[in-house]
């Protein structure tokens, strides 16, 4: 299961997976390495949930205040740092009103802009002072605020954080400036093919649901933005809120003192009322099909995305598509070999299932040679993935492919850091650190007839759709 | 200011786990060798430091390093194909990174210590016993020039602007080139030419092993005595020319569809990270834009006040940023650097503006200096935030090297110098290194011609703006950097469409 793809990011949105997905580490592309590594001395526990094992080994506290603000403590041997993260349950899936695709992101920035008590310069400034590697980001299910500082600094986070998302207050002038830094993230993100990729891929794929635009939005509603601040003021008033955010706090923190901290600081805050409905999206009916064109150099590409269900503790069928994901796209699955290695006509292919709140899409990616190629390589990919359908797979590839998705991710726990980043999706998704080691004794569970049955259920045509893009107007 | 106090209190504690100091390094085999336990830690970093790279790439042969390196690292070895490779690694989830610079190529790898045996005979067999496939050519050689062709010239303009701007800062200089070479120069490279690179360059006096996390012991130790296997000595590093000392600005417009203009302006540098004076430079490079962050002048003036783009930061050494993390790669030391100032896109029609105003405040430094306030905050932020670079075992791993090899720990320095640093010294060093004469600016854009010749011509190019409410003093100041002067001749502006650049080393 890809949860975040990518780390945090400087206010920035997330709503990209297939950008992620491509970004293998060359001396072409040495910018694009994730670093994965551990800490100087992390608990021996955290070892792959093997054998018994625990994916998620730290020792874990919580508390939920009566406004709803639920707080997790995580140890994590960091001596002298801590890992602050405000998890808000909302992204780009609640942006239900026309016209403000986007917003969620564009609200992340906005956090930034101060209160009456710290206003903005004031915030930069207790940030600079503390050294701390400080940022945001947006998802379609999370916006996630960050802070990584010394133990010391952890009253002063408690404090202007809790400000700030109690009492945030901003100019209209500061509003449309800001708009404007936001449109500059899409011009930034623009000559990357993948990110229009992307756009019209969940644009096809979703008729009614949210997950039809992009966490950046469309470039119409940003260039609206300017115009949208009393919409900002209900956009806070209803989303931040405390039963709609956890506080997760990872290293080197005593959970009481922290516990303590939060409680002064948000126990006045008041909890939120419903939310507006996320419509549902019907069933696909019949594939879905976009061409497009691009104005400069490119190798050419293929996406494809088919619906998979919503992220659960319980259904088989999710921790099964991530195996999939693996089997017929990682570096070792025959299809890679066949199209990369031996043929040599893509120079990329990669897949993922993405986690979300409802559901969202499996997602492929290829990036072709020669576009006279395009269609042989979406044979090749439907051939593949008929073969898995029909046949199944034995139980060593199996086991191969268990033994490298746990080991993998322990190590996306290598810091404090990262393990934050790492549960805030989970928070995102569930409300609940536990939901991570549930859903990995998932996998457990995933046989080689699972894998034969998902295949079959969700990589039908009519479940399908397809972008291709070319060099060409 | 109690706070501050405590806070650096709290960074020194903290240093056992995010920076310890390394151990000296040692020699095993004759090769220089860079152990980190930490016996806690359940996981395992490997780096094989080469100092090699673009420097070393014959004329008319630009990329045959980083080519060589990735058929090492993502080729096959002479025990197993590359398939077979993926095979082997895939229960480890263990990746076998490469990084190539112009004077280093990394192979890079953390896995679990259940895996680091068999992760280190796949490592040492690929270094060790390269297979050398033509079918791995081909493939290696597609990828580095479809990185030329297609993604730097169509698909990725921040990059773009940055290595058009180091054409011109390096023009006749072997930084001048990316380091994956130019279009002639992979066109001309043979498989018998990246045998022979192999044969001659990875050798022992070039070789740093670095090994760190929860490793058993003995493990560093035998891991790096497998590399005696490899010859004594490569040819001397060569000798680096210096880079041309422009006494006029120069500017390359690079012609291509763009929505937004990405820009990157620079000069050289006389020191690196072994010169007293790179310290407090860092203080004023932070000052002005530490990377990804808002605390920089530029950011507050350029996106905060203004919203011209997404971000706007300074460097004083080659920058790559490590993954989507804030912080930069290590292990890409070069013997000479550069000032650097990076924007991100900017709509067309302000292009011209965001470039003299990012000059505006450089320059407001240079002949002010910094201000007392700001210089008190720098030096307080990057004490605490040096702390942050190497949190986990890879990266400090590589931070310990770096130190190896330069001659310098970066982190140690920092936390010695800057308690006692002073604002003059920060001034003089700004004086002595930072100048807005004879820059290299590079601008990736649409419409090239027509915003060369209005930068060429000293014409104003005044803001505009589609938001309200801009306070008064900041469109004050507008008006003055709408003129900020940015003399150019007619010799020293050039507009290359997209499809001639890297054709072949400038």
């Amino acid at each position: 299961m890809r949860f975040l793809l990518t780390t945090a990011l400087f206010a920035t949105a997330l709503a990209l997976p297939l950008l992620a997905a491509l970004t293998r580490p060359t001396a072409a592309a040495p910018a694009g390495a994730p670093a994965a590594a551990p800490p100087a001395t992390a608990p021996a526990s955290a070892a792959p949930a093997s054998g018994g094992g625990l994916a998620f080994p730290f020792p874990v506290k919580d508390k939920t205040l009566a406004n709803g603000l639920r707080v997790y403590v995580v140890a994590y041997d960091s001596p002298g740092l801590v890992a602050y993260y405000s998890v808000v349950r909302t992204g780009s899936r609640n942006e239900v009103e026309p016209g403000k695709s986007g917003f969620a992101h564009f609200f992340e920035h906005m956090m930034f802009h101060g209160t009456e008590k710290y206003s903005l310069d004031a915030y930069n400034a207790a940030i600079k002072e503390m050294g701390a590697d400080s940022n945001a980001f947006t998802s379609d299910d999370l916006t996630v605020y960050h802070i990584l500082a010394g133990k010391a600094a952890l009253p002063k986070i408690v404090e202007i954080e809790s400000d700030r998302f109690q009492h945030l207050h901003y100019q209209e002038a500061d509003f449309q400036k800001e708009a404007r830094a936001v449109l500059g993230e899409y011009n930034k993100n623009a000559s990357n093919p993948l990110e229009k990729m992307t756009e019209v891929l969940y644009d096809h794929a979703f008729t009614t649901h949210t997950y039809k635009h992009t966490t950046m939005g469309f470039l119409k509603d940003i260039e609206n933005m300017p115009n949208e601040m009393a919409y900002s003021r209900q956009f806070f008033d209803r989303y931040y809120r405390p039963d709609n955010i956890v506080i997760l706090v990872v290293g080197d923190a005593d959970p009481d003192t922290v516990f303590k901290l939060v409680e002064t600081n948000c126990g006045d805050w008041k909890a939120g009322d419903k939310h507006p409905a996320i419509p549902v999206e019907p069933p696909q009916k019949k594939e879905q099909r976009a061409e497009l064109g691009w104005p400069g150099a490119t190798l050419p590409m293929l996406v494809e995305g088919y619906h998979t269900p919503a992220f659960s503790t319980t259904n088989v069928d999710l921790p099964t598509l991530d195996v999939l994901a693996e089997l017929l796209f990682a570096e070792r699955a025959p299809l890679y070999k066949k199209l990369v290695i031996t043929e040599q006509k893509v120079e990329a292919i990669s897949g993922s299932n993405d986690a979300h709140v409802d559901p969202n899409l499996f997602t492929v990616l290829a990036r072709i040679k020669k576009p006279a190629d395009l269609a042989y390589v979406e044979r090749a990919i439907h051939d593949e993935m008929a073969k898995v359908a029909k046949d199944g797979i034995d139980d060593k590839t199996l086991r191969e492919v268990l033994s490298h998705v746990k080991y993998a991710f322990a190590g996306q726990l290598s810091t404090a850091d990262k393990t934050a980043y790492t549960a805030s999706s989970f928070l995102a998704l569930t409300g609940d650190l536990a939901s991570i080691n549930s859903y990995f004794a998932l996998y457990d569970k995933v046989t080689s007839a699972d894998v034969k049955r998902v295949a079959a259920a969700y990589f039908q045509p009519t479940n399908r759709t397809v972008v291709t893009l070319k060099a060409g107007k | 200011m109690l706070l501050s106090s405590v806070l650096l209190a709290a960074a020194a504690t903290s240093s056992r786990a995010v920076a310890a100091p390394a151990k000296p390094p040692t020699k095993v085999a004759g090769i220089r060798t860079v152990i980190l336990p930490s016996p806690g830690s359940p996981l395992c970093a490997i780096r094989l430091f080469f100092q090699v790279g673009a420097v070393d790439d014959p004329k008319g042969k630009e990329g045959l390093a980083a080519l060589t390196a990735e058929m090492i690292g993502h080729g096959g070895s002479k025990p197993r194909s590359y398939a077979e490779l993926l095979d082997a690694l895939y229960p480890l989830a263990g990746e076998l990174r490469v990084y190539s610079d112009k004077e280093s190529v990394v192979f890079e790898g953390t896995v679990h210590r259940d895996n680091l045996a068999r992760f280190a005979d796949l490592l040492a067999d690929q270094i060790l016993s390269p297979r050398f496939a033509a079918e791995d050519f081909s493939r290696n050689k597609d990828d580095a020039l479809d990185f030329i062709t297609k993604t730097l010239r169509g698909n990725a303009d921040e990059e773009l602007g940055k290595q058009a701007m180091a054409t011109v800062l390096y023009r006749g200089h072997p930084y001048g080139t990316p380091t994956q070479g130019t279009v002639a120069g992979l066109g001309a490279i043979t498989l018998d030419d990246v045998q022979k690179f192999y044969a001659t360059h990875y050798a022992r006096d070039r070789l740093t092993v670095g090994v760190a996390g929860g490793i058993p012991d003995g493990f560093a130790e035998a891991f790096a005595k497998r590399f005696a296997a490899l010859p004594a000595k490569a040819p001397p590093l060569p000798k680096l020319p210096a880079p041309p000392a422009y006494k006029e600005n120069q500017l390359l417009v690079v012609q291509k569809d763009a929505r937004a203009n990405a820009i990157s302006i620079g000069h050289s540098l006389d020191l690196t990270r072994k010169d007293a004076d790179f310290y407090p430079l860092t203080v004023a490079r932070s000052y002005l834009g530490e990377h990804r962050t808002f605390n920089g002048v530029l950011m507050t003036h350029l996106r905060g006040n203004r919203g011209l783009n997404y971000g706007d930061y300074a460097y004083i050494e080659n920058f790559i940023q490590d993954g989507w993390t804030t912080f930069p790669l290590p292990n890409i030391p070069r013997r000479q650097q550069h000032f650097e100032i990076w924007l991100r896109p900017v709509p067309p029609q302000n292009s011209l503006f965001a470039l003299r105003a990012a000059l505006y405040e450089t320059d407001k430094l240079i002949r002010d200096g910094i201000p007392e306030a700001g210089f008190a905050a720098t030096k307080t932020f990057l004490a605490n935030y040096a702390n942050l670079w190497a949190q986990d075992v890879s990266r400090r791993l590589g931070y310990a090297i770096d130190a190896a090899v330069t001659g310098k720990d970066v982190v140690k320095e920092l936390r010695a110098r800057l308690p006692k640093m002073k604002k003059a010294d920060v001034d003089r060093a700004v004086r002595k290194h930072l100048t807005l004469g004879g820059l290299s600016i590079a601008i990736v854009a649409d419409k090239a011609q027509a915003l060369a010749d209005k930068l060429a011509s000293d014409a104003p190019t005044p803001i505009t703006y589609d938001t309200a409410g801009t306070p008064p003093d900041v469109v004050a100041e507008d008006k003055i950097i709408e003129r900020f002067p940015i003399p150019l001749s007619k010799d020293a502006v050039h507009v290359v469409p997209v499809e001639q650049m890297f054709e072949h080393a400038p």
